[in-house]
């Protein structure tokens, strides 16, 4: 086995899902995020921190890079030689991909993150001994770690507010790492909701807090195995498969450059369940 | 020499300072993943045996309750489990809906206390007897549907499972460690997941979270694991 063939047939060697003994069926969550209608509104991380219990750490914290945004919203200037006021920015929100081969789960010494049938990256908080080598091997640093006690050493919800907490999320403690989980705790009950029926989840049916909250609709979220889901025909339509590493739009000489949808990091092959719309640029209008 | 450098000189005194400091440290009290946890004191004893127990077999027409049980359906008073993640405690007023016309024990003491909550409009603070980690996940409506609605097993029986015997108990006691061992001892069994010969159990085929099978040929019941995936059951 040679090196080139290694690199040429990766995804053959490479034990990810879906493979044949554990199919996605009948779910498969992903994402789609439309960068030319996100605004950076940050509705979607005020959203996430309410859903997911998430320590509001301060503006100290924050400066040493302790926040504990699972949705973060990136900004990018353009380069285009306009000062400040005038310069563009690109928003691009920014949370766990949900790698399909998460370089995250590998490295987990207590297998406390692992994937999942509906092709999630499953974060255990009780397994959690914070170790944080998976936050040091993530591509997209989006896991984040407790460095405090926030609920009581900082009492970050004081008595009073303790009610607005979610009761379907842990609130975590001390030393142990968190990130996105595409509201895991949403998908269970509507997946028990559909199951008592006697079907699957219905296209719509289950939305994540992000996508609820965003006002661009700029996130769908859904099941990309039903064929009917808004995200299967987002990825199709872009021609975006989740086990490639290399997609259409990358191959511009074959005239793939008319298409927008592109996953962050695909050349490092974690084969992330996100798929980014590509913003529309004044300049190609 | 330093005589008290000695081997057997300082081993005394390491066990004398352990021992002094293990004499005043309050212990807690031993917690194995077996261990059922302390008995729990109700504000009334409440008999389940008396309300959930087998009729006495000699009394056909239960005209003397107090020698038997009543039969009632666990879930007639635990009414959320077959809905919901939690099976409930049934409030007041569903134990007056019927103790107000039950004449002949209204006079004794567990009734007379429970009529005294009543008339103080107060609820009685039952104390939470099964208690999971807030880490858990756990839905009674999955596995009440999956045992009674799919596969048709006595009530009793199913609740059963994870709550031991309650129709001879008075106050609930835990009879099972409800440890994620003992939990993950059911999981990993081979369940029929469809019946003879293929045809998927209440309409549900396989995939509902349980482990695929090896594709079954020979016609008969399709065994598959119980979901042994970790956000499963953690949150």
């Amino acid at each position: 086995m040679s090196v080139n063939n290694l690199l040429e047939n990766w995804s053959q060697f490479r034990h990810f899902h879906p493979v044949d003994d554990k199919p996605h069926d009948p779910y498969k969550w992903a994402m789609s995020i439309d960068l030319d209608a996100c605004t950076g509104c940050n509705a979607c991380s005020v959203a996430c921190y309410a859903e997911n219990n998430l320590p509001v750490v301060g503006k100290e914290k924050y400066a040493h890079g302790q926040a504990m945004h699972w949705m973060r919203i990136e900004r990018y200037w353009d380069e285009d030689d306009r000062d400040f006021p005038d310069q563009g920015a690109q928003f691009l929100p920014m949370m766990c991909q949900q790698c399909e081969a998460a370089p995250c789960e590998t490295v987990c010494p207590v297998a406390a993150t692992n994937h999942t049938a509906d092709g999630l990256n499953s974060q255990v908080y009780n397994r959690c001994i914070g170790s944080r080598y998976c936050s040091a091997n993530c591509p997209y640093k989006v896991r984040y770690f407790n460095w405090y006690d926030y609920p009581t050493d900082d009492n970050v919800w004081p008595a009073e507010m303790n009610q607005q907490l979610n009761p379907d999320v842990t609130v975590r403690g001390k030393g142990v790492m968190e990130k996105c989980t595409f509201c895991v705790q949403r998908l269970h009950a509507a997946k028990g909701a559909a199951r008592s029926e006697g079907r699957i989840v219905r296209d719509g049916e289950v939305q994540t807090a992000c996508q609820q909250a965003c006002p661009a609709s700029a996130i769908s979220f859904g099941n990309l195995v039903d064929p009917e889901s808004r995200v299967h025909k987002q990825w199709k339509a872009q021609q975006v498969e989740l086990d490639k590493e290399e997609q259409t739009k990358d191959k511009k000489e074959e005239g793939g450059s008319e298409l927008r949808g592109y996953r962050i990091f695909e050349e490092l092959r974690p084969y992330p369940s996100v798929m980014y719309l590509e913003r529309v640029r004044e300049s190609a209008v | 020499m330093h005589r008290f450098l000695r081997l057997s000189t300082l081993l005394i005194g390491l066990f004398a300072a352990v021992g002094s400091y293990a004499v005043d440290a309050p212990q807690p009290a031993p917690m194995t993943e077996d261990d059922l946890g302390p008995a729990i004191e109700q504000p009334i004893e409440f008999p389940h045996n008396r309300h959930a127990g087998l009729r006495n077999p000699n009394d056909p027409t239960n005209s003397d309750p107090l020698k038997g049980g009543m039969e009632i359906d666990c879930m007639y008073c635990h009414t959320y489990a077959r809905r919901s993640a939690v099976a409930g405690i049934p409030p007041l007023q569903k134990c007056i809906g019927c103790h107000q016309s039950i004449a002949s024990v209204r006079e004794t003491p567990r009734i007379k206390k429970l009529f005294e909550y009543w008339d103080a409009k107060k609820a009685i603070p039952w104390k939470k007897v099964h208690d999971l980690p807030d880490f858990v996940r756990f839905s009674h409506e999955r596995h009440i549907e999956r045992f009674i609605s799919q596969l048709n097993r006595p009530v009793q029986e199913v609740c059963g499972y994870c709550h031991g015997n309650v129709k001879e108990m008075t106050v609930a006691r835990r009879s099972k460690s409800l440890a994620m061992g003992w939990c993950a001892s059911c999981h990993q069994k081979d369940h029929p997941v469809t019946a003879e010969g293929g045809k998927p159990i209440g309409n549900q085929a396989y995939w509902y979270n349980f482990q695929k099978p090896a594709a079954d040929t020979s016609g008969g019941a399709v065994k598959a694991q119980g979901p042994n995936d970790c956000w499963q059951c953690h949150k």
